[in-house]
Formats: C-alpha cells, sequence, structure tokens
C-alpha cells in the first residue's frame, strides 16, 4: 500500500464573466492527475507556472476541494473528510512554502512557532517534554536552541527556511509537501537547505512530494519525476531515467532550457516559442501543441492519453 | 578607450561611524560590442554597482568616497543633472528583474514606450516606429498589442515590452538586472535569446547581473564574480566555467546540482552570506573558505591579475 495515493484528481474553478452572471466556464486547473508515493521516497512535481502544481498540492492538504477524483493516505480516502476527522489525518501531512520571509508569523518566536503544532496535536505530555522537543528539533535542522526566543526577522532566508522545516518535522508527519523550497534562497544556501532535507528524509523516513521548476534541483533530490504541462501530467516515470533520456517534447524543452555551470555543454536548446495558453481556453487537442515544434495534424484533434512508454515511464505524445 | 571603466569604485550608504560600505574597490571594464556577467548572491553589492553606471543610486543616504565610472571617458560622478538626463537612456539603459513592477499599471505599453523616444528620438517618436521595435522583440501582432494595459501581458511579454523600452533610444550599454530571475525556464530560454540577437544587431553592449552562474555559459564573453562588496575573480566565461580559480567561485559552482549527473550529496558553502555592516576581516569568504589559511583572518588579499586575463582575489588560489 502507498503512503499516498491520487487517482484522477481533478480540480476546476468556476469563472465568472459580471456580479450576477452564473459561471460557466472554469479553470481546470489539476485535470485527471493520478500518482503514488510510497514512504520515505520523494516525488518531483515540475512544471511551469499556471500548470497546476502548487494547486495539485493544495488538494491534497485539503485547502482546496477536489471537484472529483480521490486522495487516499494510508489507505484511507480523505477526498472528502471534514472537521476533526480531517484535522487529526491532518498530522500525516505537512507543507513547507516557498517563501520564509512570509510563511512565519512575525509576532511569534522561532520556539513559538515550533511549538505550536506539537501543543494543537497534544503530542507531548509535560511542559518539560515540549521544550525538550522544541530544542531537539532546532538541533535537528542545524539551529541552536538558543535562537528559541528569537523573532523571524532576526533569522536570515536559509535559517528561516530550516525553522518552517522543524515546525513541519514538529508533528511527525508521514508526507511533507515541499512548494519550492529553495527557490527563494541564495544560491549557497540552498544546497544547505536541500542536503537537510535529503539528512532529515534519511533519519525520519518521510515522504516528499518536491514542487520546483528547477529540474537539476528535482533530479537531484527525487526518485520519481511527474511533468505536468495546464493541469495535466505529460510525463512520468524514475527520476534518472527522465532527465537521461526525456521522450515528451515538452520534457525535453524543458530540460534543455536549464541553464548550465557545465563549460563543455554543447546541447542543442530547444527555444519553445510563445507562452503558457491560458487554462481557461486550453487548446484542442493536445494542449502542448501550439508550442510543439514535432507537432503533426491530428495533435490539434484528439487528445493524447498519458500511456506506459517502457519500464515505469508514461507519456502522453502520440509521436511517441 | 573602453565604453565603461569603472575604477575602485566605493559606495557607502550613511555617513560617519555608521556608514556601511557595500561596494568596496570595485573595478570593472566593458569595451563596446561586449557582454560582461556580473555574478553574486544577495547582498554583495552586484545591483548598486550596476545601477551607480547611470547614478540611480540615491544621493543621499548613499555617497561616493572614492572612484571613477568613466562612460566613454566622463565621469558619471563628476557629472551634472542635464548631463546625467541625456546619458540615461542615451547611453545606458536598464532593464530589471520584476518586469510587472517596472511598468506604469495606468498607461498603454505603446505610449510608455514612446515616452522614452520623446525624450531622446523626437524625431520618431510615433506608433510606426512603436510598433518596429515591438516587432523588434518578438511581439506578434504589434499593432494591436501596443494598446494593452501591462497587466494583459504575460511576464514574458512585459519583459520584452520592458527590453523594447530600453533599446527605444539606441543605448551603447544595456544593463540587465536579473531580468529572467522572475521567468519560467522556457521563457527565460526565449528573452536570453533575445538580448544576444538585440546586443549583436544592434551593437550594444551588455552587463548582465545575475546570481545563476548557468546563464553565464550561454550569454557571456567575460565574468565577474562579486562577493561582500568586491570582485573576487575575473575571467573570460568559458575559461572561468572550465577552470574557475578562486575558492568561492569554485564552491559556487559545486553548490548547484548538474543535470544528468547524479550526485549523493551537493557540496555545500558553510554558513551565511555576510550581510552589510557584518563583513569579516581580513578576506571576506575566510570563514566560509575550505583552504583558510591563518593570515587570511587579518590581511586583505587584493585583486591580481593570476594568468593573463585573469584575476582572482586570493594568494593562495593555486593551493589545492
Amino acid at each position: 500500500m502507498s503512503l499516498l495515493e491520487v487517482t484522477d484528481l481533478k480540480v476546476h474553478f468556476p469563472v465568472k464573466h459580471g456580479l450576477f452572471s452564473t459561471a460557466r466556464e472554469s479553470v481546470k486547473a489539476v485535470d485527471g492527475v493520478s500518482f503514488k508515493i510510497e514512504a520515505g521516497k520523494t516525488l518531483g512535481l515540475v512544471g511551469e507556472s499556471g500548470c497546476g502544481k502548487t494547486t495539485l498540492s493544495r488538494a491534497i492538504l485539503r485547502l482546496v476541494d477536489a471537484t472529483g477524483g480521490n486522495i487516499r493516505l494510508d489507505g484511507e480516502d480523505i477526498t472528502t473528510m471534514t472537521g476533526r476527522a480531517l484535522r487529526e489525518r491532518r498530522r500525516k501531512f505537512q507543507m513547507i512554502f516557498q517563501d520564509p520571509y512570509s510563511s512565519l508569523n512575525p509576532r511569534m518566536t522561532a520556539g513559538d512557532i515550533i511549538r505550536e503544532p506539537i501543543e494543537i496535536h497534544g503530542l507531548a505530555k509535560t511542559k518539560s517534554a515540549l521544550n525538550d522537543r522544541v530544542a531537539a528539533l532546532m538541533k535537528s535542522v542545524g539551529l541552536s536552541a538558543e535562537q528559541a526566543s528569537r523573532y523571524p526577522h532576526e533569522f536570515s532566508g536559509g535559517q528561516r527556511q530550516r525553522i518552517a522545516i522543524a515546525r513541519a518535522l514538529a508533528v511527525e508527519p508521514g508526507l511533507i509537501i515541499c512548494d519550492e523550497p529553495v527557490s527563494a534562497l541564495d544560491v549557497s544556501i540552498q544546497a544547505q537547505v536541500i542536503n537537510l532535507l535529503q539528512d532529515l528524509q534519511r533519519e525520519h523516513s518521510v515522504a516528499y512530494l518536491f514542487i520546483s521548476h528547477d529540474l537539476a534541483v528535482v533530479e537531484h533530490l527525487s526518485d520519481d519525476i511527474l511533468v505536468m504541462y495546464l493541469g495535466k501530467v505529460v510525463e512520468s516515470g524514475p527520476a534518472a531515467e527522465i532527465c537521461r533520456e526525456p521522450k515528451h517534447p515538452y520534457t525535453q524543452a524543458l530540460l534543455s532550457a536549464v541553464p548550465e555551470v557545465n563549460p563543455a555543454d554543447n546541447r542543442k536548446r530547444i527555444v519553445l516559442q510563445g507562452d503558457l495558453p491560458s487554462p481557461i481556453h486550453p487548446p484542442s487537442g493536445c494542449p502542448f501543441h501550439p508550442r510543439c515544434p514535432l507537432v503533426e495534424a491530428r495533435c490539434n484533434s484528439e487528445v493524447p492519453p498519458l500511456r506506459s512508454v517502457g519500464g515505469a515511464r508514461a507519456a502522453a505524445c502520440h509521436l511517441i | 578607450m573602453p565604453l565603461l571603466e569603472i575604477k575602485s569604485l566605493q559606495l557607502e550608504f550613511g555617513t560617519g561611524d555608521k556608514a556601511l560600505r557595500a561596494v568596496d574597490g570595485v573595478n570593472l571594464t566593458v569595451e563596446a560590442g561586449e557582454t560582461l556577467c556580473l555574478v553574486g548572491e544577495s547582498g554583495c553589492g552586484k545591483s548598486v554597482t550596476a545601477l551607480s553606471i547611470a547614478r540611480l543610486v540615491p544621493t543621499p543616504p548613499a555617497h561616493y568616497p572614492a572612484g571613477e565610472i568613466l562612460l566613454n571617458g566622463r565621469d558619471v560622478l563628476k557629472m551634472d543633472k542635464r548631463e546625467l538626463r541625456s546619458i540615461r537612456g542615451g547611453v545606458v539603459s536598464y532593464i530589471f528583474q520584476e518586469p510587472g513592477a517596472s511598468l506604469n499599471p495606468v498607461f498603454r505599453v505603446g505610449s510608455q514606450i514612446k515616452e522614452a523616444l520623446k525624450l531622446h528620438r523626437p524625431e520618431v517618436a510615433t506608433d510606426a516606429e512603436v510598433a518596429r521595435l515591438l516587432k523588434l522583440v518578438g511581439i506578434a501582432a504589434a499593432e494591436s498589442r501596443m494598446r494593452d494595459y501591462p497587466h494583459q501581458m504575460s511576464g514574458g511579454m512585459q519583459q520584452r515590452i520592458m527590453i523594447a523600452m530600453a533599446i527605444a533610444t539606441h543605448p551603447k550599454l544595456l544593463v540587465a538586472d536579473e531580468p529572467t530571475t522572475a521567468l519560467d525556464v522556457t521563457i527565460q530560454a526565449q528573452i536570453l535569446d533575445l538580448l544576444l540577437d538585440l546586443k549583436q544587431r544592434l551593437g550594444m553592449a551588455l552587463l548582465l547581473i545575475t546570481h545563476n552562474l548557468g546563464i553565464v555559459g550561454n550569454i557571456a564573453d567575460r565574468v565577474a564574480v562579486m562577493y561582500a562588496g568586491q570582485v573576487v575573480e575575473t575571467a573570460n566565461a568559458k575559461e572561468l566555467l572550465r577552470r574557475p580559480l578562486h575558492p568561492y567561485t569554485k564552491a559556487l559552482m559545486n553548490a548547484v546540482p548538474k543535470t544528468g549527473a547524479r550526485a549523493e550529496r551537493l557540496q555545500a558553502i558553510p554558513g551565511m552570506v555576510p550581510t552589510l555592516g557584518n563583513f569579516p576581516s581580513g578576506c571576506r569568504f575566510h570563514p566560509r573558505c575550505p583552504k583558510v589559511q591563518a593570515d587570511c583572518r587579518e590581511k586583505i588579499p587584493s585583486l591580481v591579475e593570476v594568468e593573463a586575463g585573469r584575476g582572482a582575489r586570493c594568494p593562495y588560489w593555486q593551493t589545492p
């Protein structure tokens, strides 16, 4: 049994064109996405802004309601769970956000921020046990226990992200959703936080859903990768295989667009034309066809299904 | 005579004992038609150095205790207001990180481009010229698009408008301060391609500021790496990527994950990026340097030419 199993998940938002009009159109932010995450593993989720990766993560956390499909955590369907039952399950999945400058309450000390989830879930019996636990958590993310009385503004960006990680770990979750956790950090600090995430995974055997637009970082951290485009999965499979030999033209373009430090880099860069289309009026047929360098006649009428392309890999393209 | 020559520039914020030196003895040269990349992490002084070229840093609070900024042989730091007005746009143009924040939301993009033309090339301040510029930066349906407001465009399009505005005045030097950081990778590739193409077609020099060493290989002729207000290494771009000499540059390159070469662990740089006012004594990188020696703590190293065309601010650059 997988830790997290998402089946045919759909999240559609109605679009209203005036104050009194009824919604006739909808944004299909997430449109039929399925995947699994095993305990202690990392799934990387890649895509450009507006492809639905953040909405997908919010739906899994039950911060937005799913329009269709279901989400099973530890074999238990949480898609429509509410109230107390949901609150108890929330212990099992936590989140780390992109911007550590806005995800921490500026009026709470670092210690209080980490303490709060432990108190809410009643995970410490006594006050001293609580304090010990906060100190241990701070230590495990590379901060010292004396820093517990400081406020977020007294920390640097990398340290704040460590506080956010400690807060997520405080309730011993099985899954942490990391939404672009290193994008806002300096290059030299990114590596520290990535290493920390890997160490913590080994120690606590926590699974990550790691969302990023940086394919190099995702490849480094992930066991498997899911590539999204306009609310749909266009390619999935083991990280090393996808990065070595991407099958879908979008994944190929995405990989070739990553600026490389390697000086012997002679890759042919595929520069995609045009912008990401509007998700309200997605293109007919394959959603990628207006930007695809390999487009054929049938691409603008037939929607390519996500199908197996050998081994554990799948891609949604007519031409594979 | 080089187009731009910055000589031992110092920039301080505040006065007296409380003065904070953000830029400390920076030397840079940009020849006509050349691309120089200025690489560094947040707070290293790269942006204020670039803004100083057109005296865009407000004085006070800033002031320049020493140094010269020679633009076409004339010192920008000694120019009066009228002269500054003529070089801003006339000789140096800027594009910035957030195109959405740089454009005025209440004016149509066409009229914003025309404003720059009215000041510097009043004889061609026409719709036809605006349309020509928009086509030059790759905007389709230029005649109708120039009547759009900034919010009606995507981030990539907005950055194209900024570029059109910057090149409208035929500058000799285009300063691009993190022009692609806020954009998706596929759009980033488009914008970098456009900048390279325009540079060649219009014969401009380009000063590109970035924290991403990966961009350097694709676009730069030469690179200057900054750390804590000082230039620590200068080199030809390909040379730098093939064989970085300064320990900071080496560490920075090792800290980013590379696609296709999966390493178990990233080599993170320990410690934090020093903030303004807290620069360490001696070599500013010594607290984080893997090959720190006893005298690094006190002796301030100078930037010396260690090989033809290559400078490094580290006396131990040959030490393995």
